[in-house]
């Protein structure tokens, strides 16, 4: 079984912004991967006019309310930097019992992957993003700020075109929906960027060089 | 096209899949643009919301209860190789005529080659993969229905329906008028890909306006989210006035007052308060808020829902308010209709009602059963003797003090019960506390009608008798059990003016409600002196100031030594004067005899 992969529009946008897009995108990709009987719900972002569906299942929204907390607590470690997050579906299969391992095998068939730019100004506290929309003076205006944000809003939008038609597209490789209970069929799994990451630790390695006195590992 | 010759015992199940998608189709497109067929909220959690129906399982996608219309599916769609063509249309004004658009045009159809080639291998298994197929499909479609320009315009629609400019219906059926250039020009096309259910495949397709701002949609918001809070009273005064919040946004913002409100808070810049009136004795006024739905407070909260702009803008938001309550019950109607602040029979000041006067008369042309009070009034203040006879007027509780408050649940009869309660309550008020307080003045009026009254009246002289009277009066206000009348005696400034008011107020029969309202009114704006009582002597100034909130609190107790130790100086200066008196005669006399 092949493993398709996504890979979405970059997104430019403001710390304060992260939760609502992140949580925007993850449930979005996973309401059209829960193939279990669901009760849509309909959700109204609060900083831009787009409405997305989330399955409406507790659990589902706490772990992704989870793992978005643990992203945003990265960003504000490694301000002014592309981050990826991984969504990714698998199947679990027994894999043979061989000599050194009897582990039970992911395979994983799909693979999202949500880029976004981060921009985060330096000297100033994250806690202020939040519910501000007061021009700050390093950033300019309060007309940049607003069409930054259509601009945002606009590509949140052609992001989620993206996925629908991503799914519209590709259905052969969407393995059997087993008879469990609850809206989540398949088992998935978000990935964050984190201190062990190669391309983070690469990240390092050059600032180490550049500057010559490591810098703080989360 | 022949189905079958070799699906004969799969037909009905391709039927069955084909019906129910095109069901379900019909029941995401609808239910996400066609705001008066959703007889429910988006709430979307599985936990809490009831359990799905079977029907409603299909393609695991539960919206909740189907449209009537979609009921019918299967008598105008007879053959389901058919397409069907769902158009929503938008109808908006275009220089005052209405114009119906196309705004979306969805195509679903099970794609069917006339040809069928002979099936192999295995046709259930083909009917999983489509049917698994369908479920993404759906959620997709679903997805998509949220991304199109036609949802914001319906979302607006759903949540301030009557103060849009535009409605959104649609049209099924099995064909359609192609568009023309122009219109096709301004539209965009997105095609689902199919899924296969062999032997044909199942189809989405739709045609959507681009963008909808060349249309002038508006929906106006300001209006329906007015809310008044400065009306007169406050809500913790009254424990009735407790109005539910906002239905659909609009508050209840009018019916300030279920009893008697004190007059210091009256905002005289509105014309539709019944307070107007108050201040001119007006109990009819006053009483309108109950006219025509006492029913109504106990019962559902939209009818609470009486804007009181006191602007002209009120005839737009009353029929506003109609257009959004034509589903509900008419009930509801019936109560709208009947507002309470028409002041028809009263003689308010007409500057107070000059802002809203069209939608006065207008009002009142409605509100007949507003006017059947003012005969009431006259002729319940007629029954307002201190015996209280006359149980023929009509099915009136009597009016002791535990009724009222039951009286408001009745029904048409309990409306006449209760005004009648009204017009006694503006003389009796003080007298039902009093009797809620103490225990003892039941009947207070019919009681102390003449001899008490009277003799504080006439006699100046003894003055001890008249505080002791008085005191009587002034447990009105104290807030503990009266005490025995030789204690509690004299209250000097609160006592006379309560006597006085009672004295006054007592004949309702005679006085006009009016006045008795009148009397209220100065009794209650009297009501603070009793604070300032302690002052009056000087013993306590010092501690005058704090001495009013320990004395209301504690009442009777707390007065009663001082007005007694006053009232017995007072005795003594009386029977000093009294003794001098004798003692001068008597010398006079001891001197006739003598002499």
């Amino acid at each position: 079984m092949n493993c398709e992969v996504c890979q979405l529009k970059e997104l430019e946008l403001e710390h304060f912004e992260i939760r609502e897009v992140l949580r925007c995108l993850l449930h979005t990709i996973v309401f059209h991967r829960a193939l279990g009987l669901v009760r849509p719900k309909d959700v109204d972002l609060e900083l831009f006019d787009v409405t997305y569906v989330q399955c409406g299942e507790a659990e589902l929204e706490k772990k992704i309310d989870e793992k978005i907390e643990q992203f945003v607590c990265w960003v504000e470690k490694h301000p002014n930097k592309k981050s990826q997050i991984c969504l990714s579906f698998y199947e679990l299969k027994n894999k043979q019992a061989s000599w050194f391992s009897n582990k039970i095998e992911r395979l994983y068939w799909e693979q999202w992957y949500i880029n976004l730019n981060v921009a985060q100004h330096p000297k100033v506290h994250s806690s202020k993003y939040h519910h501000s929309k007061v021009g700050d003076p390093g950033e300019g205006t309060l007309e940049d700020r607003n069409a930054r944000s259509a601009a945002l809003e606009a590509s949140l939008r052609e992001v989620l075109f993206q996925i629908i038609k991503f799914v519209n597209e590709k259905k052969d490789h969407v393995p059997p929906i087993p008879n469990l209970e609850g809206a989540v069929s398949f088992p998935y799994e978000i990935t964050i960027p984190s201190s062990s990451d190669s391309a983070f630790g690469m990240d390092m390695i050059k600032r180490m060089l550049q500057t010559g006195h490591p810098t703080m590992l989360s | 096209m022949d189905l079958h010759n070799n699906v004969q015992p799969e037909l009905g199940k391709l039927e069955q899949i084909v019906y129910q998608f095109l069901l379900k189709c019909l029941h995401i497109i609808l239910d996400s643009r066609v705001p008066l067929l959703r007889p429910h909220d988006r709430s979307g959690d599985m936990s809490t919301g009831p359990r799905v129906r079977r029907s409603d399982k299909w393609f695991n996608l539960a919206l909740g209860d189907r449209p009537s219309a979609l009921d019918n599916l299967h008598f105008w769609h007879r053959n389901l190789m058919d397409p069907m063509i769902i158009d929503i249309i938008l109808v908006h004004e275009v220089d005052g005529s209405s114009v119906e658009t196309v705004i979306e045009r969805w195509l679903v159809q099970y794609d069917c080659p006339r040809v069928v080639a002979p099936q192999t291998g295995d046709i259930t298994s083909s009917y999983k993969k489509t049917y698994q197929k369908s479920i993404v499909l759906f959620r997709a479609l679903y997805s998509q229905m949220r991304l199109l320009p036609a949802y914001k315009i319906f979302r607006q629609l759903s949540t301030a329906s009557h103060t849009c400019n535009f409605d959104i219906i649609y049209k099924v059926s099995s064909f359609s008028d192609p568009f023309s250039r122009a219109e096709g020009g301004m539209m965009e096309e997105y095609n689902f890909t199919p899924v296969e259910a062999l032997p044909g495949r199942l189809c989405i397709s739709v045609t959507y306006r681009s963008t909808l701002s060349d249309f002038n949609l508006e929906c106006s918001t300001s209006l329906p989210t007015k809310i008044i809070t400065d009306y007169v009273g406050s809500p913790n005064t009254d424990p009735l006035r407790s109005f539910p919040a906002s239905y659909k946004g609009i508050r209840a913002t009018s019916f300030p007052l279920r009893g008697i409100a004190p007059p210091t808070s009256v905002p005289l810049e509105r014309p539709h308060s019944w307070t107007c009136g108050f201040h001119k004795a007006a109990p009819f006024v006053q009483n309108h808020p109950y006219v025509g739905s006492p029913p109504v407070y106990r019962g559902s909260p939209k009818p609470y829902d009486f804007p009181t702009p006191p602007t002209d803008s009120y005839g737009v938001r009353l029929q506003n308010l109609r257009m959004q309550n034509r589903h509900k019950s008419t009930s509801y109607d019936e109560h709208q209709l009947s507002p309470p602040f028409s002041p028809s029979p009263s003689p308010s000041p007409p500057t107070y009602f000059s802002g809203g006067n069209p939608m006065q008369t207008r009002l009142r042309s409605e509100t007949a059963p507003v006017t059947i009070p003012h005969s009431v009034m006259s002729k319940s203040s007629r029954n307002l003797s201190p015996n209280f006879s006359d149980p023929s007027r009509n099915s009136l509780p009597p009016l002791s003090p535990r009724r009222t408050d039951g009286s408001f649940q009745e029904s048409p009869s309990g409306i006449r019960s209760f005004r009648k309660l009204e017009a006694s309550r503006t003389g009796q008020k003080f007298v039902r506390d009093s009797k809620d307080d103490s225990g003892r003045f039941s009947g207070l009026l019919s009681s102390s009608g003449s001899p008490r009254i009277g003799f504080s009246r006439t006699s100046s002289r003894l003055s001890f008798q008249d505080e002791l009277d008085d005191g009587d009066f002034s447990c009105a206000f104290d807030v503990d059990d009266v005490d025995p009348p030789e204690v509690q005696s004299s209250q000097n400034a609160v006592g006379r003016s309560a006597a006085e008011i009672t004295s006054t107020s007592l004949p309702m029969g005679k006085k006009s409600q009016d006045a008795a309202v009148g009397v209220l009114v100065h009794m209650l704006r009297t009501a603070p002196p009793l604070r300032q009582d302690p002052s009056c002597y000087s013993s306590h100034s010092p501690k005058a100031d704090a001495e009013p909130e320990g004395g209301i609190a504690t009442a009777s107790g707390f007065f009663m030594p001082r007005k007694t130790a006053d009232a017995l100086e007072e005795l003594r200066g009386y029977r000093e004067m009294r003794d001098l008196l004798l003692s001068k005669s008597g010398n006079r006399i001891l001197n006739k005899h003598e002499a």
